[in-house]
């Protein structure tokens, strides 16, 4: 454990080597393995949190939005005729919106699946909200998510 | 012992078999582990910690001592989150089903799970286009006449694609490594995955097997993304529900 903390220190443990790939046997642990049913399960509570926060939406229409962005990217790189991009925000065009948010999409693209599957910081996340039952104040979370990177 | 919250079970042994050095279980700090033993067979356990609740701590405690007791022999893992209410539930739980463990026990023996998820391929976007003629013609609405409704479509299109190349590369692959795995499982529904699939594999075969499902990945980059797991403990390889011995 390094002691960069405080008094959250106790909640969250350190991350083994495997942490990384926990998400890939995550329904194993939770879903497979034996049950023998007069013992008891824990609460399930914090796990469907979890595997909820695991599994983002990608059929949505901000993810086609965003693929469409992506394709339309792609023709940017080959044939600078096309200027189509700010239409895809719905005419709400704004040049402000205009080439940073097509980097972003593009760049968000690998970024959509990879947080489908659940990337380092959606097991961080996830677990925090496992954990920490509602009660738990913003001060606190604001703390414990700056000890946590400087873990990381 | 008294456990007022109850004893946490790991995992079933062979009687016989020791702890590892230095194991620990669930809770902070971690639980000291136990075995108690019945006949032939022996349940790992510790105390429950108290609001136990499925920590990423705590999950990687259950995994990380399954993965130990893994690599020394053959193991029933238990599902994350089983608690009996005392040693003597356990103990009557163990006489009345020794036989089915055993036979499960055999069954795993010298063998692990590995676990292959499909995703749809990463930055395969460029190939999309260029190969999926549907997505092609939507791209071109869409420069012919942007909007809205066009984007949508499009992107649908090109999601959609993803996951059927995913898919479909994922059934290709299941087809060629089910020879070489004792016994295949389909994996919970995990969203977003095209395929979730784990296979019950000879410990000796694992590294081959990996070797041909990451050759297979290396050759479908543009289809599918694989991610492979294990070797773990046959969580899928174990009888989900075992009622005897009540």
């Amino acid at each position: 454990m390094t002691l960069t903390t405080t008094t959250y220190a106790d909640e969250i443990a350190p991350c083994p080597p495997r942490a990384g790939t926990l998400y890939d046997v995550l329904e194993l642990i939770l879903d497979r393995g034996m049950v023998i049913d007069v013992f008891i399960r824990v609460s399930l509570v914090g796990i469907e949190i979890l595997k909820i926060d695991a599994r983002i939406v990608v059929a949505s229409v901000d993810t086609y939005l965003r693929f469409a962005e992506a394709c339309n990217r792609l023709d940017l790189e080959r044939d600078s005729r096309s200027t189509t991009v700010p239409e895809l925000f719905g005419g709400r065009a704004a040049k402000s919106m205009g080439k940073r948010k097509v980097r972003k999409a593009a760049d968000s693209l690998g970024e959509t699946v990879r947080k489908a599957v659940g990337g380092g910081d959606e097991h961080d996340e996830s677990e925090e909200r496992g954990e920490r039952p509602r009660k738990r104040r913003a001060p606190a979370r604001d703390g414990a998510g700056r000890r946590r990177r400087v873990e990381a | 012992m008294a456990a007022a919250n109850g004893v946490y079970v790991y995992a079933i042994l062979p009687t016989g078999e020791a702890l590892p050095s230095e194991a620990t279980g669930v809770g902070s700090p971690p639980a000291t582990l136990r075995l108690v033993e019945q006949g032939p067979v022996t349940a790992v356990v510790s105390d429950a910690p108290p609001q136990l609740r499925a920590r990423r701590r705590d999950l990687m405690a259950h995994q990380e001592l399954l993965l130990r007791l893994t690599d020394r022999g053959p193991v029933l893992p238990m599902r994350f989150g089983m608690v009996a209410p005392d040693e003597d539930t356990v103990r009557t739980q163990l006489a009345g089903a020794s036989a089915d463990h055993l036979a499960t026990l055999r069954h795993v023996a010298r063998r692990v799970e590995i676990n292959l998820k499909a995703l749809p391929a990463q930055n395969a976007l460029a190939a999309v286009v260029a190969e999926e003629k549907n997505v092609r013609r939507l791209r071109e609405e869409v420069r012919r006449r942007p909007g809205y409704e066009a984007s949508v479509r499009l992107g649908e299109a090109v999601a959609g694609a993803l996951s059927r190349r995913a898919s479909e590369a994922g059934k290709k692959l299941l087809h060629s490594l089910t020879p070489m795995a004792r016994a295949v499982a389909t994996g919970p529904e995990v969203h977003g995955c095209a395929l979730n699939v784990s296979f019950l594999v000879d410990r000796d075969d694992s590294d081959d097997f990996r070797a041909v499902a990451e050759r297979f990945a290396a050759a479908h980059r543009t289809h599918v993304e694989l991610r492979v797991a294990g070797p773990l403990p046959c969580y899928s390889f174990v009888s989900h529900r075992s009622a005897a011995g009540v």
